[in-house]
């Protein structure tokens, strides 16, 4: 496989690699180069990855599996791991400060899920995978992915309700 | 779209069960109008997943000059250059174990020999003579310390 070749592969895909390393990661460095790894490893694999059917979800399970191995890692060094916000640098729909906040706010309470939660969350809710890929990609059967996402979805709303107090439903 | 249409996606939304046809449904309506108080915790949810999916890697993969290569790239120039220094460094010293400079006839190697040693001793007579002021230090010292 040439090299432009690969590029061409892993373009559409190492948004979504770095968007869920970040869900994972403490900081978009940790994140960039979470990517960057992964997308080393992938191209030094190159020979096996073309026979792959769908070489975007192998290449989202070996983010995932590197993520939760740097996860392990900090553990392991007895680091703390504090979730920095990551607000987003592009100009957003609605310009109010207020969204912005219920924004961040969101992104802190998605931090607290447990990992499994915040994966499928991601794969699902940001980008938008049907459940024959999250499958594939987290590698666990669908009855216990919807299960995660739903409970992931309702953890969210309810601490988001409480923080708020947006009324009841 | 009526309000009881979206509040049994969002029920089924809740439970895991939409589609990603449905969720769009749900996320364009979120997104685009005004909603009921008690549906503004829901709008904030698609916002933000919509928003999160804005964030970009902003820079390039780039494998062509990895870091693995890199380092094999200098172990492989260090080994050539120690080889090549070993190699032109013992390149003089072969030659002069065949040339010491041995001289065969017996009276011109007695006067050879003889030379050598009248400089060495003459060299040894020089630098035994700046020793005279050693002495010097015996006789301040037998002024100042009387040892009897």
């Amino acid at each position: 496989m040439k090299e432009r070749t690969f590029l061409n592969i892993i373009d559409p895909v190492k948004d979504k690699m770095y968007r869920l390393a970040l869900r994972l990661l403490t900081s978009k460095e940790a994140a960039e180069d979470a990517t960057q790894e992964v997308i080393l490893k992938l191209w030094s694999r190159k020979e096996k990855i073309k026979h792959y059917a769908n070489i975007e979800a192998f290449a989202m399970t070996v983010t995932k599996n590197y993520c939760l191995d740097q996860l392990k890692l900090k553990y392991n060094n007895n680091m703390r791991i504090v979730h920095q916000n990551y607000e987003s640098n592009h100009p957003s729909l609605q310009s109010e400060i207020e969204v912005n906040d219920e924004m961040e706010w969101l992104g802190k309470i998605v931090a607290t899920l447990p990992e499994q939660q915040k994966m499928i969350f991601q794969l699902r809710d940001i980008e938008q995978y049907d459940y024959d890929e999250i499958a594939e990609i987290m590698e666990m059967n669908q009855t216990a992915i919807r299960v995660s996402l739903s409970r992931a979805r309702k953890a969210i709303r309810e601490k988001l309700i409480k923080k708020h107090n947006y009324g009841i439903r | 779209m009526e309000l009881g249409k979206i509040e049994k996606l969002l029920e089924r939304y809740d439970e895991g069960e939409t589609s990603l046809a449905e969720e769009k449904i749900l996320r364009e309506y979120f997104l685009r109008e005004e909603v009921p108080e008690h549906l503004k915790s829901y709008q904030m949810m698609f916002m933000f997943s919509t928003r999160q999916a804005d964030e970009k890697l902003e820079e390039e993969p780039n494998i062509s000059k990895s870091r693995k290569d890199w380092y094999s790239w200098t172990a492989i120039a260090a080994i050539l250059v120690v080889a090549l220094g070993i190699f032109f460094f013992n390149q003089p010293e072969r030659m002069n174990h065949n040339d010491l400079g041995t001289i065969s006839d017996e009276q011109q190697a007695y006067e050879k020999t003889k030379e050598t040693l009248n400089m060495i001793s003459q060299i040894m007579n020089e630098g035994k003579s700046d020793l005279v002021y050693l002495k010097e230090f015996n006789n301040t010292k037998d002024k100042i310390i009387q040892i009897d």
